[in-house]
């Protein structure tokens, strides 16, 4: 069997189609279906975020106030990382479509995760200085006004979700990178390939939004 | 051979380099005007900002524009209905604190 | 005594129909525990569903079973009221989590919408199996949660009491349904990009039966509104266990919020249980009044429209939370307008009976019996639309009525037509048509005994969710506890005859009824790779005759709705 062979899966293999017509048939129906899977996420992240805004509009003082607190540093360096994570992860998703650009794919999936692990780290950093400063809501919660504890309510609830997000796509990427250095063939053209990037380039558009919601409320004030 | 190689590699790399020129750049300015003077305006900024950084990373990093119609459909159904949400959602919000 | 019932590939083939070199078909291919619970089969997991499926029903069933035994009197004779909190709660949470959301998706959509678009499998087979063990585990966690000590706060897991106050086993419950949830995300990508990629040649869609095009606004609706279920359940979790304000009013929360994040996912969720349930009636009205549907196109419609509208109502849940009133009013304008679908789907359904040859076998009495009670149900909604009623009526047994009507009036009856119009299909086996017909009948007599009396004591003023009432209210709470006995027995009868058919029925044809679908037209049951051939389509679903010619008992079939060859 060639090698597109081996990658179609059931129920893709008997629809009585040629092998490459098969193969791209599958990986735009993978393609599709990783978009609705996104499409609901975008309804999961836009909850969270219907959930900030409707908290912000409620408690506009508190809000700035409690965002003044968070590492500014940290979170602009976290975007950056993610935003060029996602370059390589572009680049990867590209490159997996040439046959002869097999090297450059997995060193792209490589930085990809890299960086992934990297924003993680700076998180942790971040998480610790955050839990030293008592912004952990709770009785010894470091502001005076109650609905700034919403704000970090809400802080550690969207990066821990963001951040489990994320893992998952280290995961996604991480075993790209087994299957493709154990199998020659297996990254060229696999649809595997541009859904796991997919997914990463979601998890870093929610990013993009979580920094100005949580990093730059009310530092002009 | 080894130059059949190179010219889809740098193709690649130079459309994706210059999108993730713009996405730092744009970063950069959204730090920048968040302690800028723009009053109430700041949020509009920012999250303009950030919506057309995720207009950049959707289209040309997720590969929006090589999309069939039915992929770019899928994605506008997810903001359509969380235009729904929102819209709704808000209504009640402002209209509740209006009567406060 | 079942050993040798399928031992053979050939033994489950009627021979009088089919050569006997035929394969396997899917029951018979492989028989080892491992080969059904590793399988991706679509069939085999539409199976392995409908075993969790009927376990949680009975859980549920039993949960409503002492509630009702409970309310027989005014005074708490049974339990006390943690006790009864806890079974509403059960009945609840089980009933709309782990029976009607997945019931006729997970089942017969799983089955079915492959063989009806002439596929071979759903699009991603794996994960269809994945959902399988997510909805197995969520179910797990849940009923771990129940014998744990149970969940007090009611199916809707309300703020700031199931955050703050309940000292039940909230955080399992709720990581339950939030697991069973991913299950049904999957389940809606999975069937979505089925219909799209997988359908027949000449399977355009507007020739898709409307089983299908059900199937595909309710998987719009599974991957649209439950990642919104998911993050308020997370919200839930986030601020029981660890602490995080959310929606805690005495840091600034607003409760309502969770209301209205909560109503975004449950409302659609009413369609998920009825769209697919108006599906199954589709089918069977036309097979057994031996017409084409009427108005197909505007049936496709209407169960499109449902699908969209049903996102912008929720808020009519929400009228007496202290919602501000302007919100009300928009919400209850645009309530009403989901009446307009639904009310097309009905009269539509009564068009194709009209001068039809009306068979009333059993799959057709329980459609039958779904007509009036959706009507019923769908009507008392329009009075739940209107702000002022809504006010008057909330929280009563009214409103507990309304929606079983829907829920159990249409949804279960549903449910049961399809279960036993393509029971055939699905063992290769014939039910004993005459329990059928009883059970079908027992269980419309027995569902409205138990429920119109609630109309009317909900109207009167008994309120929902307690175990002590005033006396006066005694006769419909004895009424309904009566008729909830004839619908326990209604329920168990099924189970009863159709297990027992599994075993001693008699072989089904491949197409008992004279059914125009696509999946009529291969083995009963089918071999695993669904068809023999490729099947090709050429006509408008629902071939049966038209208007001006008479019946005829074994019409031919057209030959373009696929073939055995």
């Amino acid at each position: 069997m060639s090698a597109v062979g081996k990658l179609i899966r059931e129920p893709w293999d008997e629809l009585g189609l040629s092998e490459s017509k098969a193969f791209a048939l599958q990986r735009s129906g993978a393609t599709f279906g990783i978009w609705v899977f996104i499409a609901s996420e975008v309804l999961f992240f836009g909850a969270i975020f219907l959930l900030y805004a409707a908290m912000r509009i409620e408690h506009a003082d508190a809000f700035a106030a409690a965002a003044r607190e968070t590492n500014i540093v940290y979170g602009t360096l976290n975007t950056a990382i993610l935003l060029t994570s996602g370059l390589t992860a572009s680049v990867a998703s590209r490159a997996a479509e040439h046959d002869g650009l097999r090297r450059l794919t997995l060193w792209c999936l490589a930085a990809t995760a890299a960086l992934g692990l990297a924003f993680l780290v700076v998180k942790g950093l971040e998480y610790r200085e955050d839990i030293e400063k008592h912004l952990v809501p709770g009785p010894r919660f470091a502001l005076a006004q109650a609905p700034a504890q919403l704000f970090f309510g809400f802080y550690w609830l969207s990066t821990g979700v963001h951040a489990i997000h994320l893992s998952i796509g280290i995961g996604l990427v991480g075993r790209l990178i087994g299957k493709g250095l154990r199998d020659h063939e297996w990254l060229v053209g696999n649809a595997q390939v541009e859904i796991a990037l997919l997914y990463w380039g979601f998890v870093d558009v929610v990013w993009i939004f979580l920094y100005p919601a949580l990093y730059l409320a009310g530092r002009a004030g | 051979m080894s130059e059949q190689r190179q010219s889809p590699a740098r193709a690649i790399w130079l459309r994706s380099l210059v999108v993730w020129a713009i996405l730092i750049a744009l970063l950069g300015l959204s730090w920048l005007a968040a302690y800028g003077p723009f009053g109430g305006w700041t949020v509009a900024v920012n999250f303009g900002i950030a919506a057309a950084q995720a207009t950049l990373v959707a289209v040309l990093f997720m590969r929006l524009n090589e999309a069939s119609a039915l992929v770019r459909l899928a994605a506008v159904c997810g903001l359509f209905w969380a235009s729904i949400l929102f819209a709704l959602t808000l209504s009640d919000t402002f209209s509740r604190l209006a009567n406060v | 005594m079942s050993s040798g019932a399928t031992a053979d590939a050939t033994t489950l083939a009627n021979p009088r129909e089919l050569p006997l070199e035929l394969p396997a078909s899917y029951l018979a291919d492989g028989r080892t525990l491992l080969s059904w619970l590793a399988t991706t089969d679509h069939k085999r997991i539409a199976i392995l569903y409908a075993v969790v499926i009927t376990f949680f029903f009975f859980v549920g069933g039993i949960a409503a079973t002492l509630v009702r035994l409970e309310l027989f009197t005014p005074q708490a004779d049974l339990v006390g009221s943690d006790t009864y909190n806890k079974l509403f709660s059960l009945h609840g949470i089980v009933m709309v989590w782990f029976f009607l959301i997945p019931s006729i998706p997970t089942t017969m959509g799983n089955f079915l919408l492959p063989l009806m678009i002439g596929a071979r499998d759903l699009a991603f087979p794996k994960l269809n199996l994945v959902s399988w063990y997510l909805n197995l585990g969520g179910g797990l966690l849940t009923l771990a949660a129940v014998l744990a000590g149970g969940i007090d706060t009611g199916w809707t897991f309300y703020v700031p009491y199931s955050t703050t106050f309940s000292n039940s086993f909230v955080t399992l419950a709720v990581l339950g349904v939030l697991v069973s949830g991913f299950s049904t995300i999957a389940t809606g990508v999975n069937f979505i990009a089925t219909v799209h990629y997988l359908r027949a040649p000449g399977m355009t869609w507007f020739r898709l039966p409307l089983f299908v095009w059900a199937m595909y606004t309710t998987s719009l609706i599974f991957v649209l509104a439950t990642p919104v279920l998911a993050v308020t359940l997370t919200l839930v979790v986030a601020e029981r266990s660890f602490g995080l304000p959310i929606f805690d009013p005495a840091r600034g929360g607003d409760p309502i919020l969770f209301q209205h994040l909560f109503w975004f996912y449950s409302h659609p969720a009413v369609y998920i249980m009825v769209l697919p349930a108006m599906g199954v009636i589709s089918e069977v009205i036309t097979c057994y009044a031996r017409r084409r549907i009427f108005g197909y196109s505007f049936m496709v419609y209407a169960l499109v429209a449902i699908a969209m509208i049903g996102f912008f109502t929720w808020g009519h849940h929400m009228f007496t939370s202290g919602m501000s009133p302007y919100a009300a009013l928009v919400f209850s304008f645009l309530s009403f307008i989901v009446a307009v679908p639904s009310a097309i789907k009905v009269f539509n359904w009564t068009a194709t009976l009209y001068r039809g040859q009306i068979g009333f076998e059993s799959p057709m009495l329980y459609a039958l019996g779904f007509l009036g009670l959706f009507t019923v149900g769908g009507l008392t909604g329009l009075f739940l639309a209107s702000v002022p009623i809504d006010v008057h009526v909330q929280d009563t047994y009214f409103v507990v009525a309304h929606f079983h009507y829907i829920m159990v009036g249409a949804s279960v009856s549903a449910y049961f037509a399809g279960l036993h119009f393509w029971w055939p299909k699905i063992t290769g086996r014939m039910y004993p048509e005459a329990w059928a017909r009883f059970a079908a009948i027992l269980m419309f007599f027995g569902f409205n005994l138990t429920f119109f009396p609630q109309f009317i004591a909900g109207y009167l003023g008994m309120p929902r969710r307690y175990h002590v009432y005033p006396p006066e209210f005694q006769v419909w709470n004895v009424l309904s506890s009566a008729g909830a006995a004839v619908l326990a027995a209604a329920y168990l009868m099924p189970l009863g005859y159709l297990t027992w058919s599994v075993f001693f029925g008699s072989r089904a044809p491949n197409d008992p009824w004279n059914a125009s679908g696509l999946e009529w037209r291969t083995t009963s049951p089918p071999p695993r790779q669904n068809f023999f051939g490729n099947p090709e389509v050429l006509a408008q679903p629902y071939n049966y005759h038209p208007e001006s010619t008479p019946p005829i008992k074994d019409q031919p079939r057209v030959p373009s709705q696929g073939s055995l060859t």
